[in-house]
């Protein structure tokens, strides 16, 4: 009877879990396919474990190779229920499954911060330079801010209306 | 620096022989320990720079003008996975993960120790197998399996190695069935009316046997 309990309860989770990736790669997959050139690919594996969503830009000549981007997401996990190995196996996973680029998508900015504090402490005598191969972030950057400005769009626009004022 | 002695490995492989359960993973790295002795390395166990826990690394110095080699001993557990033990194969989850903690945690060699050779055996395949694709790091010059009980190395040797002289013994092979599909595949003419009914037999069965392709030999006949 417990038993029968335990597993609905793990495949009630389990499903969940899925749901909530598949909102996360939602917008990774809407947004590949509005960028000209990105062919956008679900559960890509070439045999070491899937990766959620891959973007393969082509450059558009035969001469130029591919670029891969990989997204894997991840659910929500609790600060006790995060490990190490989580990351772990996702770099070798995309590694050995020729992405050039990853990127992890987690739910929380308090994840996001955990897991690239883990990459950034990699020693940096590493033949494996992880910070220039792993991005992490939230669904919620990848959305275009259109009316949020960055501080050279700023700069660029105070000059403008300076420019101006001097003309007239 | 001390280099290796053979007999003493050998004891030491032989002390850990028979240790294909789960229950004797504490003897692989005895094993590991003890070679160390012999070899004057430095050694450091259990260890975690924060990426997970190494169970073994050696500290291999080979010269005093050359920085330090960091070898990673990492002990992958089937956690009472029976599907494992019944494939002798652990899950590639499993060995990824154990790859990616040595990495990462700045191990120059990895060396993943399995319960048993052959298991050793298939995770060495696996990961040459996922390198062959043309990842940026292969996998497989930085990592290997071993085992305990293990006397040669687990991964897969190139056919030029395992038959030096393979493409001689392929060509003899075929001149051999050449000389023999001429010898039986003459045309009627030409064969001697001399032939008794037993000769005729035995070269329609080796007509038959050498004309088929290799993997669709007769069986039937017992020449």
């Amino acid at each position: 009877m417990n038993q029968n309990l335990d597993s609905s309860y793990s495949n009630e989770r389990s499903q969940e879990r899925r749901q909530i990736i598949e909102t996360l790669k939602a917008p990774i997959i809407q947004m590949g396919k509005n960028v000209l050139g990105i062919e956008v690919t679900e559960n890509y594996d070439q045999g070491a474990g899937p990766i959620d969503v891959l973007w393969t830009f082509k450059p558009g000549s035969e001469a130029l190779p591919d670029i891969r981007i990989g997204f894997v997401c991840l659910s929500p996990i609790t600060t006790e229920d995060y490990s190490e190995s989580l990351v772990n196996e996702i770099i070798i996973k995309s590694m050995m499954n020729l992405i050039d680029k990853l990127v992890i998508v987690v739910p929380s900015e308090n994840m996001t911060k955990k897991i690239s504090d883990s990459i950034e402490s990699m020693p940096n005598n590493s033949f494996l330079q992880l910070r220039k191969y792993v991005t992490v972030l939230t669904p919620s950057t990848l959305v275009p801010k259109t009316d949020i400005l960055g501080p050279r769009e700023k700069q660029n626009l105070q000059t403008l209306g300076r420019g101006e004022e001097e003309i007239e | 620096m001390a280099r290796i002695e053979e007999p003493q490995y050998d004891k030491n492989l032989s002390n850990n022989n028979n240790n294909n359960n789960p229950s004797s993973s504490s003897s692989s790295f005895d094993f590991l320990a003890n070679l160390e002795k012999t070899l004057s390395y430095s050694i450091e166990k259990d260890v975690d720079y924060g990426y997970g826990k190494i169970d073994v690394i050696w500290h291999i110095s080979l010269h005093p003008s050359l920085p330090s080699s960091k070898f990673g001993f990492i002990k992958i557990q089937s956690q009472g996975n029976d599907q494992e033990w019944k494939d002798n194969q652990y899950s590639l989850k499993k060995i990824e993960e154990a790859l990616g903690r040595g990495i990462r945690s700045g191990c120059d060699k990895v060396f993943l120790v399995a319960d048993n050779e052959e298991m050793a055996k298939s995770i060495s395949g696996r990961i040459e197998w996922l390198s062959s694709f043309g990842s940026i790091v292969r996998f497989d010059a930085v990592s290997t399996s071993i085992s305990p009980n293990q006397k040669k190395p687990s991964g897969s040797i190139p056919s030029q190695e395992r038959v030096p002289e393979g493409e001689k013994i392929r060509q003899e092979e075929m001149r051999e069935k050449e000389e023999k599909f001429d010898k039986y595949n003459r045309p009627k003419g030409e064969r001697g009316e001399k032939e008794s009914e037993e000769e005729k037999l035995e070269i329609e069965i080796q007509l038959d046997e050498n004309s088929r392709p290799l993997g669709q030999k007769s069986k039937e006949y017992d020449v």
